[in-house]
């Protein structure tokens, strides 16, 4: 019903950007699966999906920049999303953005790649699961000695930072899309 | 009877799957099904045996590279004295008979095949052949027949494999081209027997042998002279 | 959306029987405070990820490697039946028996019936997830059949009367301590420390099972039907021990395990053991074709292959749940899993753990059974990443979601979730609206720009994480600036 809901809303729009890997790849992806017993939906649906775009990915891929003119004269980790990762195969479009930005150390992430444990209702369904797969995921972010920490999904960055909160951690939490915009 | 009712089910269900439109991950596009694909060509490697012998000896496999089984035979025993090894069970098979002599010579225990099992239990070696390697693994190449039974290779705590150069093959898919009508067991050997289900420490010598050793019988004279290098 | 024949929803559970639903989060909360087993995975799975890793780094093909294996599986099971005919006629001919098996109750028959009539009194097994599928050892030790677990970790779990925990590594959720103090117990040994004496203990024990065993079970890596070729896959040396010593061998397999030709093995052993281990190949393949031949002194004198279905021609009738038999059994997904890492194999409570376990396990014993299984993940993808047949694990379990969700086996809570996000989603005014009065409520428990607490259901959110308060000035407000 929603995914129709997003259809009727934005199907006429040329170009959608989401800062939100799981939302591009949900409807990249998923929407053609939901779909899939109308062909018509279904078509709708791909054409839909191929002018939805993750920001990181519309910056370097569509508008061809890496440099948008930022500043951050920070210390930063990166945790790529898994659904950008693997669902979008976003792996050196945020990378190229953040060596763009000026004065900008980017820190190595050990465990990168491995999920932080939001997963939607998963967050609160298994908690527990979810708890333990954040810690891990905080406990590399701290070991790093960044300031901060970027990613290019808002759910993940949600979870991650609520997690630093409660740990009265201080580093902090921006979006792929905050830190773009610093100068 | 059940095989009927169970090649029935696997029946239906075809029909099921081809009925609503071949489903699969592609959400109603059919995968390609109709062909078996094109298999990967084997590899080629320039020195098959440098590699076997460089990937058998990163598995803790022994390598001896004698020019000939004869020169091969000469230097068994000794390896055996230092391995202080009384009793070998071995194949019989015409390649390995050089071997046993002279390993008789030197007040060696021979059992063959038809050993009872008894002694093949308290043997100290097993000397078998191998009718392939396998360069990328390091694997050995062990059909069972008559004069080759299994347990020579398995028994014993050590296992000697006399390996001839120009059969080495480059890969698996290699192997498994041409094997010609297959025995009732043939069994690919990959280093020493070895488990980790204890404390995730690896150990060697789980149920099969703890040592492997292959003696590379490698002329390589002849190779350079051979039309075919 | 359409039913499916078979569906999973009402299929009857095999086995022992069981209905009641399998409590995933009871059972990973569980998991999660059993410090020597978070220990144990916490060490193991890293180390067989790195494993994998470097040995898959080293072929440049991997990638087109696991396209071919997919495709070899996907047209089997597109012609099962004639490849399954073809396999049994040749095993046939050199001189095999072969049985079918509908369910696992049939599958106990045929092989205790068996052991009766040839009077077999003593077994030895190697490793099988099959054999455990169908609860072999008792049905064999009802029939006055003993039976000993010949992989170390299996004897291991044998002996302290448990159950194993991952399909490579059974007992991952062990101590080398507990499995020598176990040892001294029951095999009277002295208690060792190091794991070398600990695994020589097990080895002489079990020379003399073999020795004396006079029926061997295996399971079935791969059969190959172009020339009747069962496989079978270990680094020990007990499957090779199992089915050479005794005269009789029993191998049993699922339908799924059929490869059409000989040359096929290359593709499959070349994913297997780097998959399973990160080894280039395991230390023993077994090519087995019929019993051992006139004059031969070693091999079974009778081989038995016994084929089963027990509900995976339901699977193979599913068009979206049919990719899952192409598993190959390697593992692989269990070692990447971050669910699996932390709840351990246990908390599936089927002998299929980890992402494949959480899709086939709620198709084989039901989806009343299983339903929880599927919602325990993030659905990261790291599963269908390394899988080496490329089983869209992440894209079955959201189907198999949606299946529970449409019969009725989803909580009230999940569903007040779902009805309410569509509700404020649907519209931007009604977005709006809600998020205005959410604004509002929210000063009474903002602390520190935070929210540090939240009544049921969402307590489990702030169990772990502070809440971000809604924005002062949301986005929408801000465009054009």
């Amino acid at each position: 019903m929603l995914a129709q809901r997003f259809l009727d809303i934005f199907g006429a729009e040329e170009q959608i950007v989401t800062p939100s890997g799981s939302c591009a790849a949900m409807v990249r992806e998923w929407y053609p699966q939901l779909f899939r017993d109308s062909p018509e939906g279904a078509h709708r649906a791909r054409a839909v999906g191929h002018r939805t775009f993750e920001l990181s990915e519309f910056l370097v891929r569509v508008l061809a920049r890496t440099d948008v003119g930022a500043r951050l004269p920070a210390s930063v980790v990166y945790h790529p999303s898994c659904h950008g990762l693997r669902g979008l195969g976003l792996r050196d479009e945020p990378l190229r953005l953040l060596a763009a930005v000026r004065d900008l150390r980017l820190i190595p992430l050990s465990g990168a790649e491995e999920c932080c444990g939001f997963g939607g209702l998963f967050a609160v369904k298994f908690s527990a699961l979810s708890g333990a797969m954040l810690a891990t995921k905080l406990d590399a972010i701290e070991a790093s000695g960044a300031e901060f920490v970027t990613a290019t999904d808002a759910s993940c960055l949600m979870h991650i930072a609520g997690g630093l909160a409660k740990r009265g951690s201080r580093v902090r939490a921006m979006h792929l899309a905050e830190v773009l915009a610093s100068a | 009877m059940t095989r009927e009712t169970v090649l029935a089910r696997i029946k239906a269900a075809q029909a099921a799957v081809a009925d609503s439109g071949g489903g699969g991950s592609q959400g109603g596009q059919a995968p390609a099904t109709a062909e078996l694909p094109v298999l990967p060509v084997p590899q080629s490697f320039a020195d098959p045996a440098a590699l076997f012998i460089e990937r058998a000896r990163q598995l803790g496999v022994g390598v001896e590279i004698a020019v000939s089984i004869d020169d091969a035979a000469g230097r068994v025993p000794a390896w055996c004295r230092h391995k202080s090894v009384h009793r070998v069970a071995v194949w019989d098979t015409p390649d390995l008979a050089p071997i046993v002599a002279s390993l008789r010579t030197e007040g060696i225990q021979i059992l063959r095949p038809e050993a009872p099992l008894g002694e093949l239990a308290t043997a100290d070696l097993g000397i078998t052949g191998a009718a392939w390697g396998v360069a990328e693994t390091a694997t050995l190449v062990l059909p069972s027949s008559l004069a080759q039974p299994r347990l020579t290779s398995l028994l014993p705590p050590i296992h000697l494999a006399v390996l001839s150069a120009d059969r080495i093959l480059p890969d698996l898919p290699a192997l498994f081209r041409s094997p010609g009508r297959l025995p009732s067991a043939l069994t690919l050997i990959t280093g020493p027997s070895r488990s980790a289900d204890v404390g995730l420490t690896p150990v060697l010598g789980a149920h099969g042998p703890m040592e492997v050793m292959v003696f590379l019988v490698r002329n390589v004279a002849a190779e350079a002279a051979s039309p075919l290098a | 959306m359409t039913d499916h024949p078979g569906s999973l929803a009402t299929a009857e559970a095999s086995g022992a029987g069981a209905t009641p639903r399998i409590d995933m989060i009871g059972n990973s909360e569980r998991a999660l405070r059993d410090q020597d087993l978070q220990d144990a995975l916490g060490r193991a799975m890293p180390s067989f990820r790195r494993q994998r890793a470097a040995a898959v780094t080293e072929l440049p093909e991997w990638e087109a490697l696991r396209t071919t294996a997919a495709a070899i599986k996907d047209h089997t099971l597109a012609n099962l039946e004639a490849y399954l005919g073809l396999l049994e006629a040749r095993v046939r001919e050199a001189g095999g028996v072969v049985h079918w098996a509908a369910d696992a109750a049939e599958a106990r028959r045929i092989i205790t019936d068996l052991a009766r009539a040839r009077g077999l009194r003593r077994t030895v097994k190697s490793k099988s997830m099959t054999t455990e599928e169908i609860h072999l050892n008792p049905a064999l030790e009802a029939a006055g059949v003993k039976v000993v677990e010949t992989d170390l970790g299996e004897y291991v779990v044998q002996l302290a009367g448990d159950t194993p925990s991952h399909i490579i590594a059974p007992i991952i959720h062990k101590s080398a301590a507990s499995v020598a103090e176990l040892f001294t117990r029951k095999l009277g040994v002295p208690l060792y420390e190091r794991p070398e004496d600990i695994t020589r203990a097990a080895r002489q024990a079990l020379r003399a099972e073999f020795l004396a065993a006079d029926l061997g079970v295996t399971g079935v890596n791969f059969a190959i039907a172009e020339t009747g070729t069962i496989v079978v896959v270990e680094n020990e040396g007990n499957a090779r021990l199992t089915t050479t010593r005794p005269r009789v061998h029993i191998a049993i397999m699922g339908i799924e395990k059929v490869i059409p030709r000989l040359a096929d093995l290359g593709v499959f052993l070349r994913l297997l053991a780097r998959s399973s281990t990160g080894q280039r190949a395991s230390v023993y393949v077994s090519l087995l074709t019929g019993p051992r031949r006139a004059g031969e002194v070693d091999g079974a004198e009778e081989f038995h292959l016994v084929i089963l279905d027990n509900g995976r021609s339901r699977l193979l009738a599913d068009p979206r749940m049919r990719e899952a038999l192409r598993c190959i059994r390697c593992g692989a997904c269990l070692n990447v899993c971050p669910v699996y890492e932390r709840a351990g194999g246990h908390a599936y409570e089927s002998v299929y753990s980890g992402p494949i376990g959480a899709v086939i396990t709620p198709a084989l014993e039901g989806l009343e059974r299983g339903h929880e299984l599927p919602f325990a993940s993030t659905l990261c993808g790291a599963c269908a990443e390394v899988c080496p047949v490329r089983i869209d694990l992440p894209r079955m379990l959201l189907e198999l979601r949606g299946r529970a969700v449409r019969a009725g086996l989803v909580g009230r809570v999940d569903r007040l979730f779902a009805r309410a996000w569509t509700f404020v989603m649907w519209d931007p005014t009604r977005l709006r609206i809600v998020a205005a009065v959410a604004r509002a409520l929210q000063r009474l428990i903002v602390r520190d720009g935070r929210i540090p607490w939240l009544p049921y259901p969402l307590s489990g959110w702030t169990a772990h994480r502070a809440a971000p308060p809604l924005s002062g000035r949301p986005f929408r407000d801000r465009r054009g600036r």
